[in-house]
């Protein structure tokens, strides 16, 4: 675009106005113009939309047929056709009309937005009627977080609906829902969300900075705002976790936490986020104390597992076989024999096999995938420690491993794990037990050196915050969580009225 | 990209605790049942343990007076205040050089019971490089990390060492500490000068205290840090001459590690629990030397402050490795880490003591 575009103004000559626009848009073949009169008068006006970004019907319905069917000659008592826009504007159209514009950047901008915008002889502005429509998918279950218990909504691709879907859970005022556009050619809409008097306004402003700095001509999905705006972008763990979930979101926004949510996808981010919110679920809210707090320790040795597993039977087959029973070392043993590669090169052959089945199931229509699984799974499974390449140990490793993997709530950071577990893997392959300590000492100290907006990626664990612990590893019951996370450094502590 | 933070970089008294205790507990629990046994008779140990740990709580009631006094300025800042910038370089570069040779000496420690343990034919070299590779990932960040690090591995390396203890109840034959009171003087002080070594650690929060923003209890929890390694050495050492008796323990270079040798995993999942006693005790060895290494960049770094840390960790870390391989055996070993803890009880702790002092009188002076 030139600059001498940016300064074009609208003139007071009708079929100018709908040639520079038509022009603007390089006539584009979804752009309806309906020219005609205004009833009783000789007034010539013009409504232009887009096919498919405006509701069509609506536009004639409250636009075109009040105007000409107009028989009160409201217009014609008025030689001043400005006098004759503000009657049309507040007499004729039923449509909200947000504001009135003479620039033609601005007007096409509103055109590709999904507004109308009415035109008339001999007025240098036009009108913006408000009449955004498109196709919309309705509301269904979430396809990435199925709970047991729990709401059976999930955000849509539309924004207006997701942020309709927030209001009717926190119907508070202090609910901010500050509008971005994002994009320089697309020109998306983004939101970003928290609550006035609980989120620490340094959050907020961490946030607005770094969304401020987004330069990109298009973003897709939220992931691409997510990959802009993290701390560390070498880091292998999520830093911002994304949802599918209402309730997901606002719980987290009384928490004290932001939420960005953008036009054109179901997932909505939410920020900060720490290491511990990988075992947590909403479910682990839901269901009694007791149950959730088994499940969190439960999802907390799946991450140990997926982690070290495999890494513990190569280093224990190749270099420290007396660390478990004699009688174990010995079937295992039993069952190895005949396999011709060390154990590393067996448990990676098989690790990556794992992960190749899992990325084929997940592109295959439904049906197909399920087959995959069971080729892959039982035959390839069974067929490899038939032939003897791989032993039966190991498969149940591989297999253990992979259901690990899956109880990890949020998938992006179960791949992390996933890709940890190959480091792990080598460093036993070389060194043992020592090894793997050593790997972990070195994901601790990255943990511990990781930060999300501001805020500790171990936060309540180190900096230790004593009061947050109740509902770390386990969920204290509801009537003793009355504080919100103290590491999020809210304005308002706590979650209950103080007596 | 720092100006937003929620939580700020300082240490709580917890840290504090943390800290001092992980500082020093470290490679000395191993040998120091060892070490007391050779020089006492019978299971007397436990009082020079106690000795040492009552000279250790002076030296941290000293030292914590003396932060007190400066908050949020590491021991360099406070000599150039209450002496000269020359004094103060020239402080900062032995206490560097205390923590050099310490680390290396560590390090060849941690290859050699690492092998001696774990590994049959894995050189000892490769070992010991690996875990200096580790350090110097460890000490690349900030050094918050690293105070925050105690506060997650502490409670681990805690929680297992007792683990260990319980399950060893089994062995536990009371007369074993019979007869009490044999030793004589001499050989007390003896075995307190080794104990004293052991709680070489406190000297850590000379350059951390640049993290101790408020003035709280720092006295106080730096005091808590000591007593915790004490009750700790204590109750070890009872454990092992207990469970072993002192004449096994004499001959012994590390009765811990036999301990854990004992251990009898409930439901037997595990053959030997010593491999677990071994990840923990790297940890805590890790925690214990990254600090020290930390500590040792950031002496080095306030004498030359153009220098980069990258710069100054590719000089400092092949030296260090290369320190760490000097002493041939064992035997040789002892003597080198003698000469050390020697070093530090002069660099670390007396002359702080000294500058408190100096500083006592100078305010006296000023009174009169």
């Amino acid at each position: 675009m030139d600059k001498s575009s940016t300064e074009q103004l609208l003139s007071t000559d009708l079929h100018k106005n709908l040639e520079a626009l038509n022009d603007m848009l390089h006539d584009a073949s979804d752009l309806t113009t309906k020219v005609f009169l205004v009833g009783g008068s000789n007034y010539k006006v013009a409504v232009m939309s887009i096919e498919g970004l405006a509701d069509q019907l609506l536009v004639k319905k409250q636009v075109i047929n009040p105007i000409q069917h107009n028989e009160k000659l409201y217009v014609d008592s008025l030689r001043d056709p400005m006098q004759a826009l503000h009657e049309i504007e507040n007499r004729m159209i039923s449509l909200q009309i947000p504001t009135r514009s003479n620039s033609l950047i601005e007007l096409h901008g509103f055109l590709l937005s999904g507004q109308a915008i009415l035109l008339l002889e001999g007025v240098a502005e036009a009108l913006i009627i408000h009449s955004q429509d498109g196709p919309a998918r309705s509301i269904e279950e979430p396809q990435t977080e199925a709970l047991v218990r729990g709401p059976r909504i999930g955000f849509t691709e539309s924004i207006a609906t997701n942020i309709s879907l927030l209001r009717r859970q926190i119907k508070e005022a202090g609910l901010v829902i500050k509008p971005y556009t994002v994009g320089k050619r697309s020109k998306q809409a983004l939101c970003l969300l928290y609550i006035k008097d609980i989120t620490n306004s340094k959050l907020v402003a961490e946030v607005e900075r770094r969304l401020q700095s987004i330069n990109l001509d298009y973003i897709p999905e939220s992931g691409t705002i997510e990959q802009w705006i993290e701390d560390s972008s070498i880091s292998p763990f999520p830093q911002i976790l994304n949802t599918e979930r209402p309730d997901k979101v606002s719980a987290a926004l009384l928490q004290g936490k932001v939420a960005i949510m953008l036009d054109g996808t179901p997932f909505v981010l939410i920020l900060p986020f720490t290491y511990i919110s990988l075992i947590h679920s909403p479910e682990d809210y839901y269901e009694r104390w007791f149950i959730g707090s088994l499940i969190r320790l439960l999802r907390f040795v799946a991450v140990t597992f997926t982690l070290f597993l495999p890494a513990l039977y190569i280093a224990i087959l190749s270099f420290h076989p007396s660390m478990i029973p004699f009688k174990l070392v010995f079937s295992i043993a039993a069952a190895r024999e005949g396999v011709p590669f060390p154990a590393v090169i067996e448990a990676v052959l098989m690790e990556v096999t794992l992960e190749l089945l899992r990325e084929a199931g997940i592109r295959l229509p439904k049906p197909i995938g399920q087959t995959i699984g069971i080729v892959g799974g039982l035959v390839i499974g069974d067929a490899a420690v038939q032939a003897g390449i791989v032993s039966p140990v190991m498969v149940i490793i591989v297999a253990l491993t992979a259901i690990s993997s899956f109880a990890i709530p949020s998938y992006s950071a179960g791949i992390a794990f996933r890709m940890l577990r190959f480091v792990t893997m080598i460093a036993a392959s070389f060194l043992g037990l020592y090894g793997i300590v050593m790997v972990f000492v070195m994901i601790c100290m990255h943990l511990i050196r990781l930060q999300s907006f501001g805020v500790p990626y171990l936060a309540p664990i180190a900096p230790s915050f004593k009061k947050d612990w109740l509902d770390m590893f386990i969920r204290a019951p509801v009537s003793v969580l009355t504080s919100r996370p103290s590491f999020m450094k809210t304005k308002d502590k706590y979650r209950t009225k103080k007596r | 990209m720092k100006k937003n933070e929620l939580i700020l970089d300082e240490m709580g008294s917890k840290e504090i605790v943390f800290c001092v205790s992980n500082m020093i507990i470290g490679f000395g629990i191993l040998t120091l049942p060892n070490t007391i046994v050779r020089t006492t008779v019978s299971s007397d140990g436990w009082i020079s343990i106690l000795l040492g740990g009552g000279i250790a709580i002076l030296i941290a009631i000293i030292i914590g007076k003396l932060i007190e006094r400066f908050p949020g300025k590491n021991v360099h800042a406070i000599m150039s205040e209450v002496f000269n910038r020359t004094f103060a370089h020239f402080f900062s570069l032995c206490f560097a050089l205390y923590y050099f040779l310490f680390v290396s000496y560590q390090i060849r420690s941690v290859s050699t019971i690492t092998k001696l343990y774990l590994f049959d034919n894995t050189p000892e070299e490769f070992l010991g490089f690996t875990f200096l590779l580790v350090l110097a990932y460890g000490v690349a960040g900030s050094s918050i990390a690293l105070v925050r690090m105690n506060v997650l591995f502490f409670p681990i390396v805690i929680s297992v060492l007792s683990l260990l203890l319980l399950f060893n109840i089994g062995g536990f034959n009371v007369h074993r500490l019979l007869p009490m009171f044999k030793s004589d003087f001499t050989g007390i002080m003896k075995a307190t000068k080794e104990t004293t070594f052991s709680y070489l650690g406190v000297e850590i929060m000379l350059f951390y205290n640049i993290y101790v923003l408020k003035k709280q209890k720092v006295v106080s929890s730096m005091v808590r840090g000591i007593l915790l390694p004490i009750l700790f050495y204590f109750v070890t050492f009872i454990f092992v001459v207990v469970i072993f008796g002192t004449l096994v323990v004499e001959n012994t270079l590390y009765p811990l590690a036999e301990l854990a040798k004992e251990v009898e995993v409930p439901g037997e999942i595990f053959e030997r629990f010593e491999f677990f006693f071994f990840v923990i005790w790297l940890i805590s060895l890790f925690c214990t030397n990254v600090m020290a290494l930390d500590v040792t960049l950031i002496a080095i770094g306030a004498v030359f402050q153009r220098l980069k840390k990258t710069t100054l960790l590719v000089i400092l870390l092949p030296s260090i490795f290369i320190a760490g391989l000097l002493p041939s055996s064992i035997k040789e070993l002892r003597i080198f880490s003698s000469w050390i803890s020697y070093l530090g009880i002069i660099i670390a702790w007396i002359l702080p003591a000294l500058i408190l002092l100096v500083i006592k009188l100078k305010e006296g002076m000023k009174h009169e």
